[in-house]
């Protein structure tokens, strides 16, 4: 099921783009489909819904112009789908991006289509969503309805994010899709680099190389760094079980059992994404299509 | 003034050209950010209150009420100005002197204050050094002496670095409110102050000045809590409306700020009887506390929270830059100078709930305030707004968001710089506490 480009071997970086299709959903011109449009700062998901269920996505890099991006990751969705943007009863725009979304009928922030899309993922147990982005992180506490009960959001940096391990990859040179795992390899967990500022963090990096540290011991050491400044966000927000973790980040097993090894508390089991279950990087597009099909209703009743 | 031959102690000596140059291009930038601000103040009310029109022009920090104060100036009148809602206005109006509150709105010179103090200092503090180094506010400049009350640690070493440029005259507030010492020593504050406006000005505060001074505030309390009572029911005015109309208090003439004031507020009755509503009624209803937010660049918060998707209005602050200025009347029971004394430095002291204090119960004067205000105001939501660099109060965060959690209400802690730069990482933090007190209808 898996499609898109290799990622190149120079460039540690790039982590893959693909679209899914969820086989056994049949549409028709009756059916409520909805999309899901989420251009954040790294990465541009789209996912369409029919009668809020999840049809099928496309995950893409974000390009220098938000707009494109958006049109880009949605003809991904729509893909080999048979559908056209004008079959989509209603798409919300979200993410850093989401008021240049051209065809988006409604902007709605990442912080609530996370929120939603976690719950559609993992089920109404769901109370604390960590939303770790290309460039942000969010930790949002949610009712059983994923409605946003409260949110905290880090400072306008790129510290502990998405783009900071894109950046570790690189100066390791280590495929970002392996990150997480070759972090969990160390004997003995390291104690954590000082700062994750990435530009402070990058030197302190290159420092424990000379001093003759093992790229895995940095690793881990810059990973433990940044899953500390995460679980202290969460712990900010008040932790509530069940957790989950969603964005790229939810792919990193590095970042995810530290956390957990930190709070003392089990994540919700991440879905199989690789074969046939849902994808936590998508969760922001899927809460987009869920709160379109809502106001789509919303709009017909009156 | 100031005599120049003594050494500066903070303020560095810079080139006159230099001066000019930056002066120019911060007020070319100012005036085109009190052009726009305006703009979109009146493009949120496609019917605005005609009254409205008044305090657009006296929001011009560079136009005509400087040069009203300019040719009061010259016809022997004293400007006092000063840096914090404790200094007592009326003694200054009694002496026949100006009043104007100098603090200071302006993103791009708090980057100058950086050259005297660090960055981490509050940039309110950082913005109005670097104000006075390129001499841009009208109003600081035309001060013949300033007041300082010596609040919080930026008020304190503020109040040194400008007397490099200005006479100066600290007043010590205690930091526990509530005790009998406290106020005995604060009146003594207010009673040296007087002396100090009388030998300035020349001109002895006598009781029937004073008198009037305090009536001329009686009056303006009157018509300030009348708009605020008008903000109680469905929207009939914009929050950033009647903020300014709240803040230019400060800076405007008393007397014709309470007509102006009283005027919009009649036309505003109209609109209620009228329910002419200025936003739907179910829109989301925000309440505002935290770091002073001071006019003109300063606008970023109320200008996001009424201008996103989904749209809020601000219908009340707990910010003394706000309602603190103008909500708590002097009591006066007998007009002798004692007693007025007396009034005004119970009034400046006890009524306040600025976070520099503490008590046996903590500030509970402004966790009281915030209550109050959520229950009758009918709040939905509270941005609690800090700048960096601000410990007061964001410390005293914890316990606000305890008493609102109490009491089911969400508050949001919003930190910011004075800066442009963070507006679209702001304007999600707005838009999802916005959804999120909405969400219960929408989705």
């Amino acid at each position: 099921m898996m499609s898109g480009s290799d990622p190149s071997k120079e460039e540690f970086w790039r982590w893959q783009e693909y679209h899914r299709i969820v086989p056994d959903i049949k549409w028709s011109s009756k059916d409520v489909i909805t999309a899901g449009v989420d251009v954040g700062s790294v990465g541009s998901k789209a996912a369409v819904m029919v009668n809020g269920k999840a049809y099928s996505w496309g995950i893409t890099r974000t390009g220098a112009n938000s707009p494109e991006s958006a049109n880009k990751a949605l003809d991904y969705a729509l893909k080999d789908t048979g559908l056209k943007v004008s079959d989509l009863k209603f798409i919300v725009g979200t993410g850093y991006g989401r008021v240049n979304v051209p065809m988006a009928n409604k902007a709605i922030t990442e912080i609530a289509c996370h929120a939603k899309g976690a719950n559609y993922i993992w089920g109404p147990s769901v109370r604390t969503v960590l939303d770790v982005g290309g460039q942000d992180i969010k930790a949002i506490k949610i009712d059983e309805t994923g409605r946003v009960v409260s949110f905290l959001m880090n400072d306008k940096c790129a510290a502990g994010t998405g783009r900071g391990m894109e950046v570790f990859a690189d100066l390791l040179q280590i495929p970002i899709e392996d990150i997480g795992e070759i972090s969990l390899t160390v004997e003995k967990e390291p104690e954590p680099v000082s700062c994750t500022c990435v530009a402070f963090a990058k030197t302190e990096a290159m420092g424990l190389l000379r001093k003759g540290w093992s790229k895995e011991k940095v690793l881990a050491a810059y990973t433990r760094a940044m899953a500390v400044r995460m679980a202290n966000l969460i712990n900010r927000v008040g932790l509530e079980r069940e957790l989950v973790v969603t964005g790229g980040q939810s792919k990193n097993r590095g970042i995810v059992s530290r956390i957990e090894t930190i709070l003392g508390v089990k994540c919700l089991p991440m879905p199989n994404w690789r074969e046939d279950g849902l994808d936590p990087m998508v969760a922001g597009a899927l809460g987009a299509a869920l709160i379109g099909k809502a106001l789509y209703e919303k709009a017909q009743k009156t | 003034m100031k005599n120049k031959s003594v050494e500066n102690k903070y303020l560095p000596e810079v080139p006159r050209k230099e001066i000019d140059e930056l002066k120019n291009t911060v007020k070319t930038a100012s005036q085109k950010i009190i052009a726009d601000n305006i703009a979109r103040m009146k493009k949120a009310d496609s019917h605005r209150p005609e009254a409205m029109k008044y305090f657009d022009d006296i929001a011009d920090l560079f136009g005509q009420r400087q040069e009203e104060i300019q040719a009061e100036k010259e016809k022997g009148k004293k400007v006092i100005g000063y840096l914090c809602l404790f200094a007592p206005t009326e003694l200054i109006m009694a002496a026949d002197a100006i009043p104007v509150r100098v603090n200071s709105g302006w993103y791009d010179t708090s980057k100058l204050g950086d050259r005297i103090v660090p960055v981490e200092v509050c940039p309110v503090i950082r913005s109005t050094i670097g104000a006075k180094m390129i001499e841009l506010s009208p109003f600081l400049e035309k001060s013949d002496a300033l007041i300082s009350v010596l609040t919080c640690d930026g008020m304190t070493k503020l109040s040194e670095i400008l007397g490099d440029a200005k006479t100066i005259w600290g007043m010590n507030i205690p930091r526990i409110k509530d005790s009998t010492q406290s106020l005995r020593f604060w009146s003594d504050e207010i009673k040296h102050m007087k002396d100090q406006i009388e030998k300035f000005t020349g001109n002895k505060i006598t009781r029937k000045s004073l008198k009037e001074a305090i009536e001329v505030s009686h009056r303006a309390t009157k018509a300030f809590r009348r708009l605020q009572e008008l903000r109680k029911g469905p929207p009939v005015i914009m929050g950033r409306d009647a903020m300014l109309v709240n803040q230019a208090y400060v800076w405007d003439d008393k007397v014709r700020w309470t007509e102006k004031t009283e005027a919009l507020c009649d036309e505003l009755d109209k609109r209620v009887a009228n329910k002419d509503w200025v936003c739907p009624p179910d829109t989301p209803r925000v309440m505002v506390t935290g770091t002073p937010m001071f006019w003109p660049d300063n606008w970023k918060l109320p200008t996001l929270v009424e201008e996103a998707s989904p749209k809020g209005i601000i219908v009340a602050d707990e910010q003394c830059s706000g309602e603190r200025i103008l909500n708590d009347p002097i009591g006066v029971d007998e007009w002798s100078m004692d007693d007025m004394l007396k009034a005004i430095s119970e009034r400046y002291l006890m009524a306040s709930t600025c976070p520099c204090f503490t008590s046996e119960d903590g500030n509970e004067d402004r966790i009281n305030w915030l209550l109050n205000k959520v229950k009758e105001w009918n709040i939905q939501g509270v941005i609690y707004y800090v700048v960096r660099g601000c410990m007061l109060y964001a410390m005293e965060y914890t316990r606000v968001k305890k008493a609102l959690d109490k009491i089911n209400v969400p508050v949001y802690y919003l930190d910011t710089e004075y800066t442009r730069e963070d507006v679209g990482q702001m304007k999600t933090r707005v838009e999802a506490f916005l959804e999120m007190l909405t969400a219960r209808v929408d989705f």
